[in-house]
């Protein structure tokens, strides 16, 4: 490869690596600065550090609740999914049982369904059913609209496991569930957690649901909690940005942790 | 994969168990879809022949919501808007995630998977805070563009970008690509390292250029790598909401309406049910015809 070319490969790497970055070195750039500087003065860091943006939306504007909530939520939706994504993806996998074509396109069918276009009969039901305005009425459908993705997965996934070894589990008078716990799961651990961190990532991520489920206060996650945040006190820019951190540093974390899960995870189906 | 397990008859099938415990692994997940996702369409369907009247059932009308789609003007704009931004997404982010897992293929695993992670990195961004963010970019008194294009003479071309009709919807979807492209590396790298290597190098040795091999090897062998993040562009682009919601509520005007906007002002700010359901099942038709299309063409290439 010429030298001209490789230089002008690199620029072009550089230049959208730079695409990603500069966005989110604004905001953390306006978390730290006092609202009077905000956005004058030159695009450095200010230092010494100062954390006061953080403290007041962490400690007066609710978003300690607001933390909490949007952890318990996805935590909740994860949880679901793993208990119901796994043994249906092992099913359509592994079993045979009659209706598995019509169900797998059931499910499949599914992951195309947009939030939007449920939510006006899911108003309803959620508050016949008494879930409006509770965090179990934000958990529930946010699980439902993540397992056709996630079947489809898991059953990618579960392809993968050896029938000798099932079969191997039937002689010795396993259980089929028995062979799913003691065989199957130890073998797809890191599916398992692949599905678990997108899951995740998806439920902290919803905003359409608990805008539409929640009123109250207490109960709201972060991005609607954000996004009050811009709307009332549009002008309190270090508050907000502060604000969109806490929503998203826990995730950044996860993924620049977890990086080779995460990945697996996203492009299982897509690439088969 | 058929290759190397090759899978009739399977020795599972002699063990298998009766059908009725298959069931029970698949019925945990079955309740909850259904009650939360398929038992909501059909209501939906279903709320849509009807015309409503402070949230109750007011008289059976039919295909009258439906009649009303024709005429009303907002609904078109969306869908076209909806349209605007499918095109939009397959020109930007599919082409630049094309372009930079080719030239990433190409360089150590330390640099692909930094970079890949970088590239990522807004896609764990919440769509509400990326809106956030984008819009004091475009902000037209402090946002960092026209800042910019001051300081590089060219302070004319600035503007309230989300807030005129000609550069909103745009200057929103260049946001919405910030989240989308680092996905669409990742895809092509996982596709572009499934390529048997030997073809790079017999075209290396044959004197290949890079711009060569991409045009002649990668392209066409990633073709159903395209044309799944096409399919899936297609569908993401008839269902993103939080971008539009949290910066421009689908202003100025109509400017940057889409079918998810519609449907959410015409339910809660209007409280029409009846047409609020119709849109819906409109969106729903939409994205099952693609989807439909999606795993027929996909499963076939």
């Amino acid at each position: 490869m010429t030298r001209t070319s490789r230089v002008f490969q690199h620029a072009v790497l550089l230049l959208f690596a730079l695409y990603a970055l500069v966005p989110v070195y604004l905001v953390v750039l306006a978390s730290l600065r006092s609202e009077a500087d905000l956005f004058s003065g030159p695009l450095t860091l200010p230092w010494p550090i100062d954390i006061g943006n953080f403290r007041r939306v962490w400690f007066e504007s609710g978003f300690s609740q607001f933390f909490v909530n949007s952890l318990m939520i996805s935590t909740g939706s994860t949880l679901l999914v793993m208990l119901t994504a796994p043994l249906a993806g092992f099913a359509f996998a592994k079993l045979k049982f009659p209706g598995k074509e019509i169900l797998f396109g059931l499910f499949l069918a599914g992951l195309v369904v947009p939030a939007p276009s449920v939510i006006v009969a899911l108003y309803g039901d959620l508050q016949m059913l008494g879930l409006l305005n509770t965090r179990i009425g934000v958990i529930l459908p946010q699980a439902a609209l993540l397992l056709p993705f996630s079947i489809f997965m898991m059953r990618t996934v579960m392809e993968d496991v050896p029938d000798d070894l099932l079969e191997a589990a039937t002689i010795d008078g396993a259980t089929l569930f028995e062979t799913f716990t003691k065989v199957v799961v130890p073998i797809v651990k890191p599916g398992l957690l692949s599905l678990a961190l997108i899951a995740f990532l998806f439920s902290w991520q919803e905003y359409l649901l608990p805008l539409v489920v929640i009123q109250d206060e207490t109960l709201k996650p972060l991005t609607v909690g954000a996004a009050t945040l811009q709307g009332r006190y549009g002008v309190d820019y270090g508050g907000i940005a502060a604000a969109g951190i806490i929503a998203f540093a826990p995730i950044v974390v996860l993924f620049l942790v977890l990086q080779r899960s995460f990945v697996r995870g996203l492009t299982a189906g897509a690439v088969k | 994969m058929v290759a190397v397990f090759p899978c009739h008859p399977q020795p599972w099938d002699m063990f298998m168990y009766n059908s009725r415990q298959a069931l029970l692994f698949v019925l945990p997940a079955l309740l909850l879809y259904v009650a939360f996702v398929a038992v909501p369409i059909l209501q939906v369907a279903a709320y849509s022949l009807f015309s409503w009247d402070n949230g109750s059932i007011k008289a059976f009308s039919g295909l009258g919501n439906y009649q009303r789609l024709t005429s009303d003007g907002v609904f078109w704009t969306a869908l076209g808007h909806n349209a605007i931004w499918a095109v939009l997404t397959l020109c930007f982010p599919l082409m630049i995630g094309l372009v930079l897992a080719s030239i990433l293929a190409e360089r150590s695993p330390r640099t692909i998977r930094l970079m890949s992670a970088l590239y990522f990195l807004p896609r764990t961004i919440p769509l509400v805070v990326a809106g956030i963010i984008w819009g004091w970019i475009y902000n037209p008194i402090f946002g960092l563009l026209n800042y910019v294009l001051d300081l590089i003479g060219l302070g004319s071309l600035g503007g309230a970008w989300l807030a005129e009709s000609g550069s909103a919807l745009l200057s929103l979807n260049a946001a919405g690509a910030w989240t989308f492209y680092g996905f669409c590396v990742l895809i092509y790298l996982s596709a572009i390292q499934s390529i048997d290597p030997s073809l790079y190098e017999a075209a290396s040795l044959d004197g290949a250029g890079w711009g060569q091999r991409f045009r002649f090897i990668t392209v066409p062998l990633l073709k159903s790598t395209t044309l799944f993040l096409g399919l899936y562009a297609a569908i993401e682009a008839m269902r993103f909401f939080d971008l539009v919601w949290v910066t421009t509520q689908g202003g100025p005007g109509y400017d940057t309406e889409v079918l998810t906007t519609h449907i959410y002002k015409t339910f809660f700010l209007v409280g029409d049910f009846g047409y609020a359901a119709a849109l819906s099942v409109v969106l729903l038709a939409i994205v099952l015809t693609i989807g439909g299309l999606s795993y027929r063409i996909l499963s076939q290439s």
